[in-house]
């Protein structure tokens, strides 16, 4: 290896606290209280706690690992194991490029709720609740017949998107060492607010009904694939990792610094965070069930459906405090989601750009952000929640655990994971056993190929996916064709001479 | 709250908030964070 100036973390608590902000988000908000509830209440986290220390944990070493040891972003660091592997480095490149380019029009989404927020523009009242979900896809979003039917954007939103990459670049552009700041304060943030959204949540009547809809265990799930089909994917998603950022991140770190112990913390963080944000989210579902007199199954919701429709039905239906809960709620997820889009954003994408071709922070972070927010306007138009929805499958999906289980397989029986293991262990608080490297060559991407097959192959063979149409294309043909021009463009990026042996500075 | 969803938070807890008081107690017992 090259010793070349790197960037770097100024101490253990900006990187944690970056790599913290890149794992929570609005997924944690929005997808683990519904899959909790919907797999088993308490019960779910079993196979959850199981996955995370059998798939997530050693994974997120992995990642972390491999940065510090290579020094350089994913692409680099599997040019380092063999140039016959850079593409494999690309391939996540961008499925992070890809997620950061619709990510940041639903934290613009975020923003525009914020301001509705301060009127509650959808309506007050029981014609607010009637009225929320029409307001999301009519007033808001405006949404087409089908993908085919774009329309012009919709200008608010498209400004507010604007917004948000000036604030991503303005983080991102010195690199590190601000990133490390800022990420104290934007991770604590929404901490702060989901404990006053808890606190509001837990003090409305039927909020009790609801916590015992989303902890009251069911034992006999656990015999259930699909049970753990859930437990297992939503580790995979919520870590942040198979979309190069983590390798990044790892990279910056210190050659004396700690590297296991940073993961398991990270990676308890994100899950505890989760676990807190279901209290808030399920108090408030059980408001909803008995305010409106409706069972759990009208109201329990998972992704946007529960981010802008479910929960601005609670904010209408509030006795007090209407507006004020909207905006915490929806600045909330503007602050989670904005820490993990400018990890996709440097991580994922400008550092292996910057490694590659030499170029400067700035112009790869200028680069990155002017690129993402033309590619972004697509799904601001009235076509483009059809867009965001097929390209969420491609990359959040298929190309996250694909890439991160061909990584595992590279690393398991290529690399060789006690090289790593070893490096990771000389300067970790916490050392691991030889029983790491079969978690990296078999168990890990074993995971990861059973959640593909099991949540996307067998689903997506049986019809097409989301039955949209383009043309003589459908969903799924969509999402596989995403997915081979990515990997055709990661090998011609393999192909091309890297300019530097550093980057970063 | 049902015993069961009450038993289930508490464990809960316990095993997040465990886990993470385990790994802060090991902080500086590895590496350091200069080069």
């Amino acid at each position: 290896m090259a010793e070349v100036t790197r960037e770097r973390w100024t101490s253990r608590a900006p990187f944690i606290f970056a790599a913290i902000g890149s794992a929570i988000g609005l997924g944690n908000v929005w997808r683990f209280p519904y899959i909790t509830y919907e797999y088993g209440g308490g019960t779910f986290l079993i196979p959850y706690v199981i996955g995370l220390l059998v798939l997530g944990i050693p994974w997120m070493i992995m990642e972390f690992g491999m940065g510090r040891y290579f020094q350089k972003g994913a692409p680099g660091a599997f040019e380092g194991i063999g140039k016959k592997w850079e593409w494999l480095g690309w391939w996540p490149v961008w499925v992070a490029f890809l997620i950061v380019t619709y990510y940041t029009v639903v934290i613009a989404w975020s923003l525009r709720y914020a301001i509705s927020s301060a009127t509650v523009a959808w309506g007050m009242g029981q014609a607010g609740a009637e009225a929320a979900g029409d307001f999301f896809f009519g007033t808001v979003l405006q949404l087409s017949d089908g993908p085919t039917v774009l329309g012009p954007p919709v200008w608010l939103i498209l400004g507010l998107l604007a917004f948000v990459w000036l604030v991503i670049f303005l983080i991102m552009f010195r690199g590190a060492r601000v990133i490390g700041r800022v990420s104290i304060g934007l991770v604590i943030l929404p901490w702060l607010l989901l404990i006053v959204l808890f606190v509001r949540g837990v003090t409305l009547p039927g909020a009790l009904d609801g916590l015992n809809f989303y902890l009251a265990p069911d034992f006999a799930v656990l015999g259930d694939v699909e049970v753990w089909f859930a437990a297992f994917s939503q580790i995979a998603f919520t870590l942040s990792l198979g979309m190069a950022g983590m390798v990044a991140y790892g990279s910056f770190i210190a050659r004396k610094a700690d590297v296991n112990n940073s993961a398991i913390i990270t990676s308890f963080s994100d899950s505890a965070t989760a676990f807190f944000a279901g209290f808030a989210v399920f108090s408030t579902v059980g408001f909803i069930m008995q305010a409106m007199n409706i069972p759990i199954g009208e109201v329990s919701a998972s992704g946007l459906g529960l981010a802008f429709v479910t929960y601005p039905v609670a904010v209408s239906m509030m006795p007090g405090g209407n507006a004020l809960v909207g905006i915490l709620f929806f600045l909330c997820l503007f602050f989670l989601g904005t820490t993990s889009a400018y990890f996709l954003a440097y991580g994922g994408v400008a550092v292996p750009l910057m490694d590659k071709f030499g170029w400067s922070r700035v112009k790869a972070t200028l680069i990155v952000t002017i690129v993402s927010f033309l590619v972004g306007i697509l799904y601001t138009t009235q076509g483009g929640l059809y867009w965001l929805d097929m390209v969420d499958r491609m990359a959040a999906f298929y190309g996250l655990l694909i890439t991160g289980a061909i990584a595992c397989l590279v690393i398991g029986w290529g690399f060789g994971p006690a090289k790593l293991r070893e490096h990771n262990n000389e300067t970790s608080d916490i050392r691991m056993g030889a029983w790491w490297d079969w978690f990296i060559r078999i168990i890990v991407p074993l995971g990861l190929i059973f959640v593909v097959i099991w949540g996307g192959f067998k689903t997506d063979l049986a019809e097409q996916y989301g039955g949209y149409e383009v043309g003589a294309l459908g969903g799924s043909d969509i999402v596989w064709l995403l997915l081979g021009v990515t990997l055709i463009f990661s090998i011609l990026l393999s192909l091309i001479k890297t300019k530097t042996a550093g980057g970063g500075e | 709250m049902t015993t069961g969803a009450i038993i289930s938070t508490i464990v809960i807890w316990v095993i997040f908030l465990g886990g993470l008081g385990f790994c802060i107690s090991r902080i500086g017992r590895g590496g350091e964070w200069e080069d």
